[in-house]
C-alpha cells in the first residue's frame, strides 16, 4: 500500500539504472570470487551437490526472465519480471552461502560450525529485535530487516574475503611485521568490509525508498546488515579458534571466548555500530532535497563507519593494556572506551531522528484529524504516538474481541501512521504524486475500521 | 536563516488542494499542506562533523603506516629462506630435506642464507604462529648479518609453555631489516603448516 502511495518520481529510472548497474557488478565481482573458491580457495568440487537448489532457482529464474520478455500482456510481464529478480537473488544468496560454509567453518568440520552457527543465532536474532524496536512509531517489515542481516551475513563476507586476501597480498604482505601491517591490514578490513555491507544500503536507498523513511529507518537497517556480518563473522572465529585449540583441549574455551567478545560484549559495538553509521548517513540524505547534500550526508556514513571500523582493528591492541590479572576486565573496557563514542554517535543520531519523526507524525495526525475525514480521531492522536499506549489499546481490544480484534487494530495503528508518514514526506517534497495515493491509503484505514 | 534545502520551504499554513492527478476523485479528496516545522540540520551536521572526524583518524592512521614503514627504505636486498627443516634442539641442528608441512609433535627451524646480506645489515627473524603469537626468533634481536652468517644461525620455532606441543595452523617467518632501532624493511617471509594431527 505504501508502496503505491509514494515516490514515483521523475527521475526514478535513472535510480533504477544506478541500482541495476551496481548489482551488475556485484555479480561480477561475486562469479569471479566463487570461481576463484573453487580453482584457488578452500571450495571442493562437491559443493556443486549442495549449491543444486540455487543452481535450481537461477534456472527458473531464466525462465521466468526469458518468458517476460517474450509476453505481450505488461500485467503477465511484470509478474514474471518480478519472479525473475525474487528468484534470481534467491538463488544467489543460497549458491554464497554455500560457499560461505566452506570458506569460513572449514576448519573444524560442519558439526562443530553447525554448533557455534546455533550458538550465535539467539544473540543476532535478539539484536535484530532490539535493534527493529528503535523504530517507535512504524516498525520495519520483518521480511526487510532479514533480508539486510542475510546480505550482511552472506552477499557481505563473500565480497571482503577476496578483496581483503588480495590486498594482504599486494600490500601487507610486503610490510614490516608489527604496527605498519597491522595498519594496512586495519584500511582493508574498515575499507572492504564497510563497501561491502554499506551497497546493501545503497540499494535499498535507490530501489525501495518508500522503506527507508529518514535516520531511524536507515540506523535500523545498517544495524541489521551489521548484525548479520557479525553472526558469520562470529562463526568463522570460533570455528578457527576451536580448531586451533582443539589439540590442547581447550577447543571448546576458545569458541566460548570468541562467543562471548563478538556476540555479547560486541554485538552492539562492533559491526552493528559501523554499519549503523552508513545507514545514519543513507537515512538523513533520504531527506536532503539537493543532490550536493545528499551526496554529502552519504559519503560521510561510509567514511565514518570506515574511519570507526579502522580505529577499532588498528589500536584496539593499545588500549587499555594491563597485568595479566585485569587483562580481561581490560577487554571488555575497551570495546566501550574505542567502540563507544562511535555507538554514542548512532544513539544521538536516533534520539534526534525520532524526535524529528514524533513530531512530525504528531502534526500530520492532528491535521488528518482536522480534516474530518474520519482515518483519524483527534482523540487517537496521543495513543498513536506512544508505543506503550498501543500497546495497551490493542489488549484492550484483546480483552473486548479477542485476537482477530487485537490483529486488526494492530493493523489500522499501522495504517494510521503510513498515512501520517505519507503525508510527511508529501509536505516536504520528498513525493511528487501523492494526493490520489494518499486517498488510497485514507480509505485503506477507512475499511479497517 | 535556513540553509538551503534542509527544510522544506515556508508554505501557508494550510492549504486546501484537489488532486490533480487523478480527475475522477473530484473534489472530494481535499488534503492539507501544513507548514513544515522539522529541521534536520542538527543530523545533517553531525553526520558531516562525524564525516571529518572520520577523515582525521584515517590520516592519522596514515601517518603511522609512514612512520613504521617510512618511504625510501628499500635497500634492493632480499634475504633467501633457503628451506625449513626438521630440527633437533638437542645438538641446535637440522636434518632431512625443506618441508612445508609439518606434524604438531615436529620441531622445525628455519635456514636463511645470511651470507648473502651485507655484513652490517642489522637484521631479525621471527617465527609467528596461527594465533598470530611470536613462537620463535633470532637471538639478540636485532643482529648483524655478519654474525649470523658465521654462526650459521638458524630461526627455530619454540611451542609455547602453556602448550604440549606447536599449535596447528599456519607458521610465518619474516626476516627484517632494522634502521634507527626499529624494524623498516621486509627482506624475506616464508609459510609453513602445522597439520591438526599428531
Amino acid at each position: 500500500m505504501i508502496r503505491q502511495a509514494a515516490y514515483r518520481r521523475r527521475w526514478r529510472p535513472t535510480r533504477y539504472l544506478l541500482a541495476a548497474t551496481i548489482g551488475a557488478a556485484l555479480f561480477l565481482v561475486l562469479v569471479l570470487s566463487s570461481v576463484a573458491s573453487f580453482a584457488i580457495g578452500p571450495v571442493p568440487m562437491r559443493a556443486t551437490l549442495f549449491g543444486l537448489p540455487g543452481v535450481g532457482f537461477m534456472a527458473a529464474a531464466t525462465f521466468f526472465g526469458v518468458r517476460a520478455l517474450h509476453d505481450q500482456a505488461a500485467a503477465i510481464r511484470g509478474r514474471d519480471a518480478t519472479r525473475a529478480v525474487a528468484l534470481f537473488v534467491a538463488g544467489m544468496f543460497m549458491w554464497l552461502a554455500v560457499l560461505d560454509v566452506y570458506t569460513f567453518t572449514r576448519e573444524a568440520g560442519p558439526a562443530v560450525a553447525s554448533v557455534c552457527a546455533i550458538a550465535c543465532l539467539p544473540t543476532t536474532a535478539v539484536g535484530l529485535f532490539l535493534v527493529r524496536r528503535f523504530d517507535r512509531n512504524e516498525k520495519e517489515p520483518w521480511r526487510l530487516v532479514m533480508v539486510a542481516a542475510l546480505w550482511g551475513a552472506i552477499v557481505s563476507t563473500s565480497l571482503v574475503v577476496w578483496a581483503e586476501s588480495l590486498w594482504d597480498l599486494l600490500f601487507t604482505a610486503t610490510l614490516v611485521p608489527g604496527p605498519a601491517a597491522d595498519t594496512s591490514a586495519a584500511y582493508s578490513a574498515g575499507i572492504f568490509e564497510e563497501l561491502a555491507k554499506g551497497t546493501a544500503l545503497v540499494l535499498l536507498y535507490l530501489v525501495m525508498r518508500d522503506e527507508i523513511d529518514d535516520v531511524v529507518d536507515g540506523i535500523i537497517y545498517g544495524a541489521a546488515v551489521g548484525l548479520g556480518f557479525n553472526f558469520m563473522e562470529s562463526v568463522a572465529y570460533m570455528t578457527h579458534q576451536y580448531a586451533i585449540l582443539a589439540p590442547e583441549g581447550l577447543g571448546v574455551v576458545g569458541a566460548i571466548g570468541q562467543w562471548y567478545f563478538r556476540q555479547v560484549v560486541g554485538l552492539f559495538f562492533g559491526h552493528a555500530t559501523f554499519t549503523a553509521l552508513i545507514g545514519a548517513g543513507i537515512g538523513i540524505a533520504r531527506q536532503m532535497p539537493q543532490l550536493r547534500q545528499r551526496v554529502l550526508a552519504i559519503a560521510s556514513g561510509f567514511l565514518a563507519a570506515i574511519g570507526a571500523h579502522f580505529a577499532w582493528d588498528a589500536w584496539q591492541a593499545f588500549v587499555l593494556v594491563g597485568s595479566s590479572s585485569t587483562q580481561l576486565l581490560l577487554a571488555n573496557a575497551r570495546y566501550v572506551v574505542v567502540i563507544g563514542p562511535f555507538a554514542a554517535v548512532v544513539l544521538l543520531l536516533l534520539v534526534m531522528g525520532q524526535h524529528v519523526e514524533g513530531s512530525a507524525l504528531r502534526r500530520q495526525l492532528l491535521a488528518e484529524a482536522a480534516t474530518g475525514l474520519g482515518a483519524v480521531q483527534r482523540n487517537e492522536v496521543a495513543v498513536l504516538m506512544s508505543p506503550w499506549e498501543r500497546f495497551l489499546a490493542r489488549l484492550a481490544a484483546l480483552g473486548r474481541g479477542g485476537l482477530r480484534a487485537y490483529l486488526r487494530l494492530a493493523r489500522l495503528q499501522t495504517a494510521q501512521l503510513h498515512l501520517a508518514m505519507e503525508r510527511w514526506h508529501r509536505e516536504r517534497h520528498e513525493i511528487e504524486q501523492p494526493l490520489a495515493a494518499e486517498e488510497a491509503l485514507r480509505q485503506h484505514v477507512l475499511q479497517l475500521r | 536563516m535556513t540553509p538551503a534545502g534542509c527544510t522544506a520551504p515556508v508554505r501557508p499554513r494550510v492549504v486546501h488542494l484537489t488532486d490533480v492527478n487523478d480527475a475522477s476523485l473530484g473534489s472530494k479528496i481535499v488534503a492539507s499542506v501544513v507548514e513544515t516545522h522539522d529541521d534536520l540540520r542538527p543530523l545533517y551536521r553531525v553526520i558531516l562533523a562525524l564525516g571529518l572526524v572520520a577523515v582525521f583518524i584515517l590520516a592519522f592512521g596514515f601517518a603511522l603506516l609512514l612512520k613504521f614503514a617510512p618511504p625510501g627504505q628499500r635497500s634492493g636486498y632480499r634475504a633467501e629462506v633457503t628451506g625449513v627443516y626438521l630440527y633437533d634442539p638437542s645438538t641446535g641442528s637440522i636434518a632431512g630435506s625443506p618441508m612445508t608441512r609439518f606434524h604438531r609433535t615436529q620441531l622445525f627451524a628455519a635456514r636463511v642464507a645470511w651470507e648473502k646480506l651485507p655484513p652490517d645489515m642489522l637484521v631479525s627473524a621471527r617465527w609467528t604462529d596461527s594465533l598470530d603469537d611470536e613462537s620463535g626468533t633470532t637471538q639478540p634481536t636485532p643482529t648483524r648479518a655478519g654474525s649470523l652468517a658465521r654462526q650459521e644461525a638458524l630461526v627455530p620455532v619454540r611451542a609455547s609453555r602453556e602448550f604440549h606441543a606447536d599449535l596447528p595452523g599456519q607458521y610465518t617467518l619474516t626476516v627484517v631489516r632494522y634502521a634507527r632501532g626499529q624494524p623498516v624493511e621486509l627482506l624475506a617471509s616464508a609459510r609453513v603448516t602445522v597439520l591438526r594431527d599428531p
